[in-house]
């Protein structure tokens, strides 16, 4: 009863939770440019999701999978689907395949179980040969995730395959789970749309993230790799607690133009531009507000953020979608900077 | 949509802006102050039946009068940051040897009245001196001083209490203090009346006035201006004793009476009527009529209070609870007061642009995108910030404005060589050469003014008419941004906004509001008057060579219009281009006989459905930090070639916006197109294909002789 009040008046005052602050980027989250600087190991549209797959490097762009050498950056059609592939996960010898249109392959195996034209966000290895599969929305396709957002969606869903191919749903009720990560028992999910890390049939791990956390990689040693697509900005976070603005855009504006977070730096000026980001002497300052960022985190085994990896508001390597360590390096998709880049892991 | 309809007259009917602007006007801090009289006197006015009748006031008047000489003394000092306690003793004792040099002594009234206002001075400057120079704390001290002229009252009136009562005072001059009227109030009032308006007068426009305004205000501050602090401050306390003295003397007359509780308590109800007048304690805020209206409301408040039988225990009670809430109400006006105002001044209203045309790269279209402008050779890379306008002289010499204030001058032929030309003061925007080849130039929050070719600096005009409705003083300039000069030689310019400052420009584009206007200076006699008002950032002024028009942009509205400043269509405007895809700003002529005019951002979709969500707007404003908030898109811009019926010739852009991202102003000369930007830190220089090589903007003006 308090906590619904005391909530009841954060609203009305545009407090707590209601604010629409963003917390600072600061901690292992201090920026840098090493997202920036890293060297880019190859030029590929709209890259998603690299994986590791029979010992190969494999990508995601749009309806294909391409093969990628990781040393010489070269790239090559590996196979080419009728859909675009969304998510991309290896489970030894088999590769699973998310495609918009809800299918799901287990190699050549098509999934049952799953609910219609199912969003799959991404795909996770299961601790038991199994696969982790994490439907963003039941309202919205993958290509709608601003809509999803800006509707405040909170529909998502995680489900578990079998190693034979029958789906079940483990967890309902979720902010768009785009990245799955299992561990000692229990399953860690990224709620983008709540900007946290939260435990199945537990507690939110990290909270108050300063963007939209998606995909969790396992990193080389202890810990994951967290990519977080998208910065979190205060107009955005306004624009969503206006809901007759942001109802008037969705049906009147072009989505491309939306006051929403994007995986790309602004290239249209019919793009929304906020006070502080107007060029000034040629250059766009690098803690200009923004709606699009480059950000790779680096967490602990117990999901604190120990290191991170940024590209900043003047950057070009936004929309971090998916990372692979390979070796001593760690191979980085930029969906928004079309480009997969190749990072030398600092020492935390 | 129905929404919009009446989302448009809501902000039409109810003007919100009011509330800001009346909110920065600083007689609003009497505004509490004269609720409360109005409803002290509503309400005893109500309880007493006989309250405001003629004799009533008369008797009124005189306690008036009497407070109200002490009350302007307190005022001063209390404005110059300090306290006197003493105003009481010093009543008292003003009172008394009044009775005893008029009567026992039998001094003429003239005489005995100087005697008593000297003696007040001399108390007075022993306050000033221990407060003033040798720095002692007001409270204590003027306390200290309370203690000691009180002391002296009692002991002198144990020894001449029963001489003193038993004379009397009988002459013209003393009956006419105590009991003359004229228009039915007591001579004191007219008296404390005149003083206060002469204090009025002495506080706002003389330099001692604004001296103790300013010492009130930061002691440090007034002490580096060069004010003398100490002497300033002791001369406060002397005059808060004259006049305390002097009210002493009209209640001599009134009462002829001694007593051991004259004056008693009298620091705190005249510290009451300073205070809820409106004057802050801590020094620095406070005027003249705010002290009339609190007096005037604490003699009502005491006499009524006596009238309707309260005990003079209750009614010290009443005043000193008043008090207490005026110190509160004064305490948390003045700390929210500027936030109170920030936080209502931008007010959005709604504002809705004709549709969007979306434009392309196909050059096909009117307004095609293409990098022409990102090959634009740069001059001065890193020697000018901000060059809102540039300009040539018939030497080829490239004049441009700055941020810092400047005129910078780039000399021909190769425009390496930066020089100042002249420095202003404010941010340079609009130039134009005149006849004679003196530059005039429109400054940011300074106004118009010409800089003659031997680089002397000369103020055109700075004001303007003031409207009649208008709640600020709009006369002042704010922002005058571009001009241009009629064949007779007036000067037609615009004032952007008249509500916000240079630095916050662009947050005018977030009202969405007509907020801008047209001057005429003429030089025939100096004068300055608004021809055109309510438009939305005017700007671009450029004559049509018909010597009857000229041309000006409406930076937020996304429209060209044509102004008619003579001939029969006089005071007529027509649109031009009526749906801009991008701002324009600045006009200029082409050697072609059409017109260059810059586009200094784009109009993006979501920011133009906000400008028909003010609501929106206006959350956006009190919500989030400055930066963070949503505007028009000054991040690519270019130049378009227009013909005077409106069509698009010509459009050059800076597609890639590294450059150029937005152009504020062109200048065509020899074949060149000359780019300025009020964000960027260069002047471009563009090759126009095929243009007159020959022609100059100065020729095309004012003929073959420049």
């Amino acid at each position: 009863m308090m906590a619904w009040l005391s909530d009841r008046i954060d609203r009305f005052r545009g407090r707590g939770a209601h604010a629409p602050t963003v917390p600072p980027m600061d901690g292992a989250l201090r920026p840098n440019t090493r997202l920036e600087d890293a060297a880019v190991l190859a030029r590929i549209n709209a890259p998603d999701n690299l994986v590791l797959h029979q010992g190969g490097v494999l990508v995601s762009s749009g309806a294909v999978v391409h093969a990628l050498d990781p040393v010489t950056g070269v790239v090559s059609d590996w196979r080419r689907f009728d859909a675009p592939v969304t998510a991309l996960c290896s489970l030894g010898d088999r590769l699973a395949v998310a495609l918009a249109d809800g299918r799901l392959m287990l190699g050549d195996q098509a999934v049952t179980g799953l609910p219609d034209r199912a969003c799959m966000t991404a795909l996770s290895a299961g601790e038991n040969g199994g696969l982790i599969v994490c439907i963003g929305s039941a309202e919205s396709g993958p290509a709608d995730w601003k809509r999803d957002l800006l509707k405040r969606g909170a529909t998502g869903s995680v489900w578990s395959v079998t190693a034979d191919g029958v789906a079940t749903q483990i967890a309902g009720r979720l902010a768009w789970p785009s990245g799955a990560a299992a561990a000692q028992g229990t399953i860690t999910v990224a709620e983008s749309w709540r900007h946290r890390l939260t435990q199945l049939g537990g507690k939110p791990v990290v909270t108050d993230l300063p963007g939209y956390p998606a995909r969790l990689i396992p990193a080389a040693g202890d810990g994951w790799w967290m990519c977080v697509f998208a910065p979190r900005n205060q107009l955005i976070e306004l624009v969503l607690r206006e809901a007759a603005y942001r109802d008037r855009m969705m049906a009147e504006v072009d989505q491309k133009w939306w006051v929403a977070p994007t995986l790309s730096p602004a290239t249209s000026f019919y793009e929304p531009m906020q006070g502080g980001a107007i060029r000034t002497h040629g250059i766009i300052k690098p803690w200009a507000p923004t709606r699009s960022y480059g950000l790779l985190v680096r967490l602990d085994a117990a999901f604190r953020p120990i290191a991170s990896y940024h590209s900043r508001a003047d950057g070009r390597f936004h929309g971090i979608t998916s990372a692979l360590p390979f070796g001593d390096r760690v191979l980085v998709a930029s969906r928004g900077g079309n480009a997969i880049l190749s990072l030398q892991e600092a020492q935390p | 949509m129905a929404s919009d309809f009446l989302t448009r007259w809501r902000y039409r009917v109810i003007p919100d802006k009011v509330v800001g602007e009346i909110l920065s006007k600083n007689w609003i801090d009497s505004a509490i102050p004269f609720l409360f009289l109005f409803a002290a006197v509503a309400i005893f006015g109500t309880l007493i039946d006989t309250m405001f009748t003629a004799g009533s006031l008369g008797g009124l008047s005189r306690t008036i009068g009497e407070y109200l000489l002490i009350g302007l003394g307190l005022t001063i000092v209390v404005m110059a940051g300090g306290i006197d306690l003493s105003i009481g003793s010093v009543f008292a004792l003003a009172n008394l040897m009044m009775l005893a040099l008029g009567g026992v002594m039998g001094w003429p009234v003239g005489l005995a009245a100087l005697a008593v206002l000297a003696t007040g001075g001399l108390i007075g400057l022993a306050n000033g001196l221990l407060i003033g120079y040798l720095r002692l704390r007001a409270f204590l001290t003027t306390l200290v001083m309370l203690i000691i002229v009180r002391a002296v009252v009692d002991t002198l009136l144990l020894a001449y209490t029963a001489r003193i009562s038993s004379t009397e005072i009988i002459t013209p001059a003393w009956d006419f203090l105590a009991f003359g009227t004229v228009l039915g109030m007591s001579a004191s009032f007219w008296t404390a009346i005149a003083l206060a308006v002469l204090a009025h007068i002495f506080l706002t426009r003389l330099r001692p006035g604004w001296h103790i305004l300013a010492v009130g205000g930061s002691r440090r501050a007034a002490h580096n201006a060069g004010i003398n602090v100490r002497r300033t401050i002791c001369l406060t306390y002397v005059t808060c004793s004259m006049l305390a003295a002097a009210a002493g003397i009209f209640y001599a007359a009134r009462l002829a009476s001694l007593g051991n509780d004259t004056g008693l308590g009298l620091e705190i109800t005249i510290l009451t009527a300073v205070v809820l007048g409106g004057t802050s304690l801590g020094g620095g805020r406070g005027s003249m009529f705010k002290t009339v209206l609190g007096v005037i409301i604490v003699v009502i408040i005491t006499n009524s209070l006596i009238r309707l039988g309260l005990r003079s225990g209750a009614s010290s009670l009443v005043l000193g609870t008043i008090l207490l809430i005026a110190v509160a109400i004064d305490v948390r006006w003045v700390k929210n007061r500027a936030k109170l105002l920030a936080r209502s001044y931008v007010s959005p209203t709604y504002f809705a642009l004709p549709p969007l045309q979306l434009v392309s790269r196909d050059p096909a279209s009117p307004y095609a995108i293409n990098d022409l402008l990102s090959v634009a050779e740069p001059i001065g890379v890193g020697q000018v910030d901000g060059p809102e306008d540039v300009i040539l002289d018939a030497e080829g010499n490239l004049y441009c404005g700055s941020r810092d204030g400047d005129i910078i001058r780039f000399l021909a032929p190769d425009h390496t060589t930066r020089e100042v030309y002249v420095h202003i003061g404010g941010q340079t925007l609009g130039l134009a050469f005149d006849r004679e080849g003196s530059l005039l130039v429109c400054v940011g929050g300074m106004g118009l003014y010409k800089v003659t070719p031997d680089r002397q600096v000369i103020k055109l005009s700075d004001e303007t008419t003031r409207s009649w409705l208008s709640i600020v003083d709009d006369s002042r300039m704010r922002l005058a941004d571009d001009l241009d000069i009629a064949p007779d030689g007036r000067v037609f310019f615009s004032e952007a906004t008249i509500r916000y400052e240079m630095h916050d420009w662009i947050i005018d584009a977030l009202e969405g509001r007509g907020n801008g206007r047209i001057i005429c200076y003429d030089p025939r006699d100096g004068s300055s008057r608004t021809v055109l008002s309510g438009r939305q950032f005017p700007n671009g002024i450029c004559m049509v060579p018909d010597g009857q028009s000229f041309l000006f942009a409406e930076t937020w509205g996304c429209r060209i219009n044509r102004f008619y400043y003579d001939g029969p269509n006089k005071g007529r405007v027509d649109s031009v281009i009526a749906d801009l895809p991008g701002y324009p700003d600045n006009i200029n002529l082409a050697s072609d006989g059409n017109f260059w005019c810059g586009i200094i951002g784009m109009r993006a979709p979501a920011f133009d459905l906000a400008q028909k969500m003010p609501g929106f707007r206006r959350r956006m404003v009190l919500q989030i930090a400055r930066d963070e908030w949503l505007y028009p898109n000054m991040n690519t811009g270019g130049v378009v070639k227009f013909s005077l019926n409106g069509t698009i010739v010509q459009s050059l852009w800076d597609g890639i916006g590294e450059r150029h991202p937005q152009v504020t102003s062109m200048r065509e000369h020899k074949g060149y197109l000359y780019l300025g930007g009020i964000f960027n830190n260069r002047i471009g220089r563009y090759k126009i294909p095929g243009a007159d090589p020959d022609w100059t903007a100065a020729r095309a003006y004012w003929g073959a002789k420049r």
